[in-house]
């Protein structure tokens, strides 16, 4: 059985990581862009999963790492939206060239 | 045979790539979502073909189960009518595209210099199971796993402060 190869799975966590990038720079919508943040950590976990399969690792510490990345995307995305929602109160809308309250 | 894991592997890739690039280009953000959806699914079969069984799991229940569900209920919640007819991205974007090309690039070169092509055969006796998961996880990173558990806890509380509605204080 031919396994996938590592530089290729390095390839394409790469690949993912940098469409992930260019959502965060370039979309407007602040939602979205806390979504190009997950596609970034999943291109992240993508690489660890790779490498644990690689150095067959029998404590399998790529994929536990890969499992806090989770549980830390999980808590991001519930202070994120929270803060979405107060800053929703304040100003509707989801743009963030709005939210120019902190330039000087 | 048509179905080897190795074109199981190169179908995924291409797929997970494509729902990225289309969710980060959809002017409709319930259209991204679902992109996202398709994208977490994709990532979830690569890491069964790794060999990781339980992130897999994980990946369906947590990421496409749970957060995508809050990010959804999120969306709708503050409900945009006009965001399909505003320009998805800044007048910056061309700056975006060099910038996440860079870093892709950058990325790649560093596999580049790292892994020589005779190492690059991910090892075919996988000998990591999901007992092994279970056992590392609650044994040698016992630790890590309980604070873990801490941050959750903080990150609850954290968004149940921000989100409540205060009484206007002027």
């Amino acid at each position: 059985m031919i396994e996938p190869r590592m530089d290729v799975i390095l390839g394409l966590s790469a690949v993912l990581f940098g469409i992930g990038v260019f959502g965060f720079l370039a979309r407007r919508n602040i939602i979205l862009m806390l979504i190009s943040v997950e596609i970034m950590l999943n291109a992240v976990n993508l690489s660890l999963v790779g490498f644990s399969r690689h150095l067959d690792d029998p404590l399998a510490r790529g994929q536990i790492l890969a499992l806090f990345v989770i549980a830390v995307a999980a808590a991001e995305v519930g202070v994120g939206l929270g803060l979405i929602i107060a800053l929703n109160r304040n100003k509707p809308g989801a743009g963030v060239d709005e939210l120019t309250k902190l330039k000087w | 045979m048509f179905f080897t894991p190795q074109a199981a592997f190169y179908y995924m890739a291409a797929a997970s790539v494509a729902s990225a690039i289309l969710a980060v280009t959809r002017k409709n953000p319930v259209h991204s979502m679902l992109w996202v959806l398709a994208l977490f699914m994709h990532v979830a079969g690569i890491f069964l073909l790794l060999g990781a069984e339980f992130l897999a799991a994980v990946q369906v229940i947590v990421y496409a189960g749970a957060i995508l569900v809050f990010y959804l209920f999120v969306l709708m919640l503050l409900d945009l009518p006009g965001e399909v007819a505003r320009p998805r991205f800044g007048p910056h974007w061309p700056f975006a595209v060099a910038g996440g090309l860079s870093l892709a690039a950058l990325a790649w070169l560093a596999q580049v210099e790292t892994i020589s092509p005779a190492h690059a055969e991910v090892a075919t006796s996988a000998t990591v199971e999901i007992s092994d998961v279970g056992w590392s996880l609650f044994g040698a990173f016992a630790l890590p796993f309980e604070i873990t558990s801490l941050i959750l806890l903080a990150a609850i509380v954290g968004a149940v402060v921000l989100a409540k509605r205060r009484p206007t204080a002027s």
